[in-house]
């Protein structure tokens, strides 16, 4: 300001000069409803626009990647759990097959489509709590608690397969904890007609919506060769028009054997990442139908007994006792049971949030030597700044909700 | 209420006590800190199926002036643990904290450098719930055992 | 173009080997023209993804050196992937910095050089990512106790 302000002023005088403004600096912070867990960002503003925003995170970092170190891979399992919570299944499926795949084991025909079938609907709960979370976050709350009906009638499903709702554990390193039970076929298919009628009804109310609409059209639109160049995948990719998904380009456990659709759309913003989001949902219905209609019969194991603990028949009668015994004995103790050959692989799976890898460093012991996971969450989240410098404050909300951050799988 | 630390014990106190306590525990508005996974639980059972509002946490404060009772939800690292403390300086009195899940009991799964191993150890905890995550009808079990602890408080110990 | 081969021709005093695993073959390099290799195999070979940075601690297990910082490279046009390490020695644990190429491998870096130590010249703004600035020691390294060393019993008590 070159001259005193004068106190008297025209409206164009005052709309033209300078007011003297400066810039703020906003913690929005670890603590606050509209973040998806702790996440920190520290914003710097212009009256409502952004002019810069630094992330922070860390704020659930629990030290995965050191304590799979001194697990089992089986161990391993129960800690996968905790990382994509709105898709436990998906993680567990991943790691299984990272391992799987450097033993150089293929699954079971009905163990893989068990395991597409649960990965299926763990990404219908993930997409449908994101959409209901975007949906919160910029004021339809009642979009939240349908969705969370949709996620109790998933946690019945998931309870009934596996003893529980959230942390389930389920995959082993070739096969599953358990068999199916018999009323999953009829119990996935009463919850199929349920679903479809919720997301047809979270259509109806956002899809028209002016609100909704206006929040989120426009807002962040990421160009390709930036998506591609920050490591974006997943619904954030795609929503971008590449048409990248791990279960067509690499696929897995029987993926080859399903129709379904790769969705992409247009224009990368957060509009097209949740219409990306809906039509993936349905997708995924379609492929679970098929799943259900073409489950294989036979065994859900491997049949390798160093890997694979016997059945409990195997060796308590009389018949064949020993033999049961020893392998038994075998699996669990120091240096035996699943022991992959030396070396690593890099193996990835579709999870619902992008491409999920497990970077796996075997140095031919019970342990993991080093266990890296990749994160989808944190390549999302390292394309934030980038997505809302220059837009307004409200944005950032809308940006946040739309790319589906987990805390726990962006620390570990 | 500097009031209460005045007036002696009776009759006459016993009566406002029931009454503010009845107040209070039907009344609390939680401040939900929620982390990880144990958070997601603690959505679910805010919302349709496991009602919370039915015990009076219908408000949900995420401001900690506004709330009365915390519940941790999740885990701990070391990071949060500065933010979890202030948060909780925060929060005027009368306040309780619910401690849900085994992570914020003590560390869960998570015995290593990273994790707190129990927030109990820095600030005090009123209930803690068993389970990881626990199920919402533990958390409902966590939020009745607050409601019989504020009923049997007298108004000195609020002071 | 086949990677490992383009790298062997290209860079042939830099590298220090190949190996495989399940089908997945990688090439060892020296860590002095990382960031020449890596440019190589965006421009010309088409990998424009940078699909994960991670580094491994080989403490006492017979390798050339401690550290081997690795880039997994995806294709998105032809979905071919391959792998490139390249070996730190433990008495100087610095790097050159990917982060010119990549945009997605700051983070990855930063957090390499908070768990392992191992620094990155060239980065915008190398500090730690997970753990607190003031925090001392890189855990995941091998020697590192798994407890850690007190810190998360180093706060403050509540006083009423």
């Amino acid at each position: 300001m070159t001259e005193p302000r004068k106190t008297v002023m025209t409206v164009e005088e005052e709309l033209e000069g300078d007011l003297g403004t400066k810039r703020m600096i906003v913690n929005f912070g670890p603590q606050h409803p509209a973040t998806h867990g702790t996440l920190r960002n520290i914003i710097e503003l212009d009256g409502e626009r952004v002019i810069k925003l630094e992330p922070e995170i860390g704020y659930l970092h629990s030290g995965f990647e050191k304590i799979s170190e001194y697990r089992t891979y089986n161990q391993t399992v129960t800690v996968t759990d905790r990382m994509n919570y709105l898709s436990p299944l998906c993680n567990n499926v991943g790691f299984s097959l990272a391992v799987e795949e450097m033993m150089g084991i293929k699954a079971t025909p009905r163990c893989a489509a068990i395991r597409v079938a649960l990965c299926e609907l763990s990404r219908i709960a993930d997409h449908i709590l994101s959409v209901g979370l975007q949906a919160m976050d910029l004021g339809a709350f009642t979009v939240m608690l349908w969705t969370f009906i949709e996620r109790e009638q998933l946690y019945d499903i998931f309870e009934n397969v596996t003893g529980a709702r959230l942390t389930t554990s389920y995959t082993r390193v070739g096969g599953l904890l358990r068999d199916v039970p018999p009323d999953f076929e009829e119990m996935v298919r009463k919850f199929m007609v349920k679903c479809s009628k919720t997301i047809d009804e979270i259509e109806g109310v956002l899809n028209g919506n002016r609100i909704f609409i206006d929040r989120t059209v426009g807002v962040s639109p990421v160009p390709r060769d930036v998506a591609i160049s920050f490591g974006l995948t997943g619904p954030l990719l795609r929503a971008c028009g590449v048409p990248y998904d791990v279960r067509k380009a690499r696929p897995y456990s029987g993926y080859e054997n399903y129709q379904f659709e790769l969705i992409t759309e247009e224009k990368g913003d957060a509009w097209s990442r949740y219409r990306l989001r809906v039509r993936e949902m349905r997708e995924s219905l379609k492929i679970i139908d098929q799943v259900l209609k073409a489950m294989p019969g036979g065994p859900i194991y491997v049949d390798d007994p160093r890997i694979v603990i016997p059945p409990k028949t195997a060796m308590n009668t009389p018949g064949g006792g020993m033999e049961g015994l020893i392998y038994h004995f075998k699996n669990y103790m120091m240096g035996h049971g699943v022991c992959p050959p030396k070396g690593e692989v890099y193996s990835c799976t579709e999870a619902p949030n992008g491409e999920l890898g497990f970077y796996l460093v075997s140095d031919g012991t019970q342990r993991p030597y080093r266990w890296r996971v990749r994160p989808p969450s944190l390549y999302s989240y390292q394309a934030f700044p980038y997505m809302t410098e220059g837009g307004l404050l409200s944005d950032v909300v809308a940006v946040m909700s739309s790319l589906n951050i987990i805390a726990g799988e962006l620390d570990r | 209420m500097g009031l209460e630390s005045m007036l002696p014990d009776g009759v006459l106190t016993s009566r406002i006590e029931a009454l503010v306590n009845w107040g209070r525990k039907n009344s609390l508005w939680p401040m939900p800190f929620g982390t990880a996974c144990c958070a997601i639980e603690l959505m679910g059972t805010l919302s349709s199926r496991y009602d919370l509002a039915r015990f009076g946490a219908e408000v949900i404060r995420f401001s900690p002036r506004q709330a009365d009772l915390m519940i941790v939800s999740g885990r701990i690292a070391l990071k949060m643990m500065p933010v979890l403390l202030k948060i909780w300086e925060q929060m005027p009195e009368p306040k309780w904290c619910i401690s849900m899940g085994a992570c914020a009991s003590c560390g869960g799964i998570f015995d290593n450098y990273a994790m707190i191993q129990g927030i109990d150890r820095f600030i005090p905890v009123d209930v803690y719930i068993p389970g990881c995550p626990p199920r919402p009808e533990s958390v409902i079990d966590a939020v009745m055992e607050i409601q019989k602890k504020v009923e049997r408080e007298s108004l000195k110990q609020r002071a | 173009m086949d990677p490992i081969e383009a790298v062997k021709t290209t860079f042939a005093d830099q590298v220090l080997g190949t190996g495989a695993h399940a089908g997945q073959p990688w090439v060892d390099v020296k860590r002095d023209r990382i960031a020449d290799i890596l440019k190589m195999l965006r421009d010309d070979g088409g990998y424009d993804m940078l699909t994960d940075l991670t580094a491994v601690d080989y403490l006492n297990q017979g390798m050339a050196e401690r550290f081997a910082v690795v880039y997994n490279l995806y294709s998105v046009k032809d979905n071919v992937r391959t792998r490139v390490k390249a070996w730190v020695p433990e008495s100087d644990p610095t790097i050159d910095s990917a982060s010119s190429l990549y945009r997605s491998a700051p983070w990855a870096e930063r957090e390499v050089w908070d768990l392992m130590g191992i620094t990155f010249k060239g980065h915008p703004g190398l500090k730690r990512l997970m753990l607190p600035e003031n925090y001392e020691g890189h855990p995941l390294r091998k020697d590192y106790p798994l407890t850690g060393r007190g810190e998360r019993m180093n706060f403050p008590r509540y006083i009423p």
